[in-house]
């Protein structure tokens, strides 16, 4: 049996924001009388996690994955319901607490930007209490992984978005932490990154069975790494299980993207799916998941095609379809 | 303690990065203590005595004004309330370390760095103006160590306090910028206080801004007797644990209204 190391019952987290009424009446009326809504961020979420488990956490835009992640690192007091990270209550702040996770966010930096990478490296292993020999052996596993070593001695300012990225990893991992909430930890990277920073977050898990939560929007990261996934949708948990069941069941469609030769117009194309757009011989269909690659024979087989592409749906459609929004078809 | 030595060097560091401005600053501060120095020093070659001060008292006055300036109410914490609204301050509440730790090392370094400059300076000011500054004795001198030091944690609760505005309103400029055109008034920076009318006088001396520097000056002057002290230390440590009994509280309701924006 597993421990279980995150556990968070009926969470709920509202935001309370100052509606103003548009035109000019409207400020001066909010001048004495402001009026309030609230937003139900996260609305009632549970669910448990083990020790060593990589959680994919997706949902569209606004659903409150972030949220979610800010209220288990202590950062929002949750409006309502019960958190345990480690046995501990986040909110709280406990250095014991403090210490043993790190909270990644992709576009938010703890590195001092005028200085350094290294000299913020140095400050972790002070804050942290880190022993001189496990930073040195630490610093430089993570920076020959990550291949950053020549890079530390110059000012985080004039790194570039993606040796950033890496260097925020590594001060965020310096004291080997247990717990890792990783909020799109991939986002703004070229491919190549995000392969490494991927494979990086799998050696990690390995290696210190370490828990961790992820969120993302590229299916890839989710794919490749994670066996289980939360989908929250408003504020609301509705889905959690295995990965490859949310794909088998509701993914039911790939998508087929292709540049033709001259002389091919839309309803050549007709018979072999859904046409999403067609525009300059670009085309884009929507086609039966299993049937994927036999029709994107029959059109290379059938037309003068010069590039193809077969993609997994986004995680929006997928999430889409889970809802069985009819609509999806046409939106992608 | 390592770690706050170590932040303590690295914000040091950090202040040192943008030496342009850091040098435009105190080149400001400066100028404003020689022409200060230069008009008293006019004034007093008609008079010599101005509003009861003698011009060695209003020379003295000038200097320790522009140190006090720099050591009390100088604060690298003018920005805080942005830095909450827009999130910043997420990466230090994550961290094992006391954020009130933090913002006072931040505070340390930027004076450690003030009083490194103002030794300069006021060493080139006193080479122009080779004033007669006569220390008052050891114990004096002490309790004015400690008001300093008082006026110091004074204006770092004061500090705190406008900084947590930063948690319900990005519009914190409005009531930041009064408060420093009172400062600049009753702290004793323009003008010792002491030429103001009594009735002025008797209500500014219960607010805090007296404590910011002016009363620190007149202890040093030897313009207080020991009564006055007495009465002064219990009105200063009665706002001391009141500001910082209240920076508690509104901190404590803040951090719970923090919403971490920023992404
Ligand atoms: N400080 C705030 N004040 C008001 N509303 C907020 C605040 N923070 C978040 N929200 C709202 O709460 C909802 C959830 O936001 P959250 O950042 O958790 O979404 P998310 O799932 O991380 O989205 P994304 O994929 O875009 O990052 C959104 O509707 C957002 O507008
Ligand atoms: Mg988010």
């Amino acid at each position: 049996m597993k421990k279980t190391v995150i556990k968070i019952e009926n969470l709920k987290k509202y935001f309370k924001v100052y509606k103003k009424e548009p035109g000019l009446i409207g400020s001066i009326k909010s001048l004495w009388k402001r009026k309030y809504e609230t937003v139900k961020a996260v609305d009632d979420i549970s669910f448990e996690i083990t020790q060593g488990e990589i959680v994919g956490f997706i949902g569209q835009n606004g659903a409150g994955k972030t949220t979610t992640l800010k209220m288990l690192s202590g950062l929002l007091y949750p409006t309502a319901g019960k958190i345990d990270v480690l046995g501990f209550r986040p909110w709280d702040r406990k250095p014991a607490f403090q210490k043993q996770f790190s909270l990644v966010m992709g576009q938010k930096n703890q590195l001092w930007w005028d200085l350094p990478a290294i000299e913020s490296f140095y400050l972790n292993k002070a804050i942290y209490e880190i022993p001189d020999k496990e930073f040195d052996i630490t610093l430089e596993k993570l920076a020959t992984i990550l291949d950053v070593k020549d890079i530390l001695q110059i000012q985080v300012r004039k790194l570039s978005l993606g040796q950033r990225m890496k260097c925020e990893i590594i001060a965020a991992l310096l004291h080997s932490p247990k717990v890792l909430f990783l909020d799109e930890p991939t986002i703004g990277l070229d491919v190549v990154m995000q392969k490494i920073l991927r494979d990086f977050i799998k050696i990690y898990n390995k290696e210190f069975g370490a828990t961790i939560i992820l969120t993302s929007h590229y299916m890839g990261d989710v794919k490749e790494l994670c066996e289980r996934v939360i989908i929250i949708d408003k504020g609301s948990k509705i889905f959690d299980g295995k990965l490859d069941d949310i794909i088998n069941k509701y993914a039911r469609n790939k998508i087929l993207s292709f540049t033709l030769g001259n002389g091919t117009s839309e309803n050549d194309l007709k018979e072999y799916g859904e046409i999403k757009s067609f525009e300059n011989q670009r085309a884009t269909l929507i086609v039966p998941r299993i049937q994927a690659t036999q029709i994107a024979s029959k059109i290379l087989n059938k037309f003068k095609i010069i590039d193809l592409n077969i993609e997994e749906a986004s995680i929006e459609a997928v999430i889409r379809e889970i809802f069985g929004d009819k609509n999806n078809k046409q939106e992608k | 303690m390592t770690k706050y030595l170590t932040l303590l060097k690295l914000s040091w560091q950090n202040g040192l990065v943008y030496r342009l401005s850091l040098f435009t600053w105190r080149l400001r501060q400066f100028l404003s203590s020689l022409m200060s120095l230069t008009v008293w020093t006019v004034i007093f070659t008609s008079n010599n005595n101005a509003f009861g001060y003698s011009q060695d008292n209003m020379i003295t006055y000038i200097f320790l004004i522009a140190f006090l300036q720099s050591i009390i109410i100088a604060s690298s914490l003018n920005g805080l309330a942005q830095r909450i609204y827009s999130g910043e301050i997420s990466n230090h509440l994550l961290k094992p370390f006391n954020i009130f730790a933090f913002f006072a090392i931040e505070e340390i370094a930027d004076k450690v760095k003030n009083t490194f400059f103002l030794i300069f300076e006021t060493f080139i000011l006193f080479l122009l103006f080779k004033p007669l500054i006569s220390f008052p004795d050891f114990k004096i001198f002490s309790i004015f160590l400690i008001w300093c030091f008082g006026g110091l944690i004074m204006n770092f609760f004061i500090s705190l306090l406008f900084g947590s505005l930063g948690f319900w309103s990005p519009q914190v400029w409005g009531p930041k910028f009064l408060f420093f055109m009172i400062l600049e008034f009753t702290a004793g920076k323009l003008f010792p206080l002491d030429i103001l009318p009594k009735i002025l006088q008797k209500i500014i001396y219960i607010t805090p801004f007296p404590y910011l520097s002016f009363l620190q000056i007149q202890l040093f002057l030897g313009r207080l007797n020991s009564n006055d002290i007495l009465h002064h230390s219990l009105i200063f440590i009665t706002w001391i644990i009141f500001l910082g009994l209240s920076t508690k509280y509104i901190w404590d309701k803040g951090l719970r209204s923090y919403e971490a924006t920023g992404q």
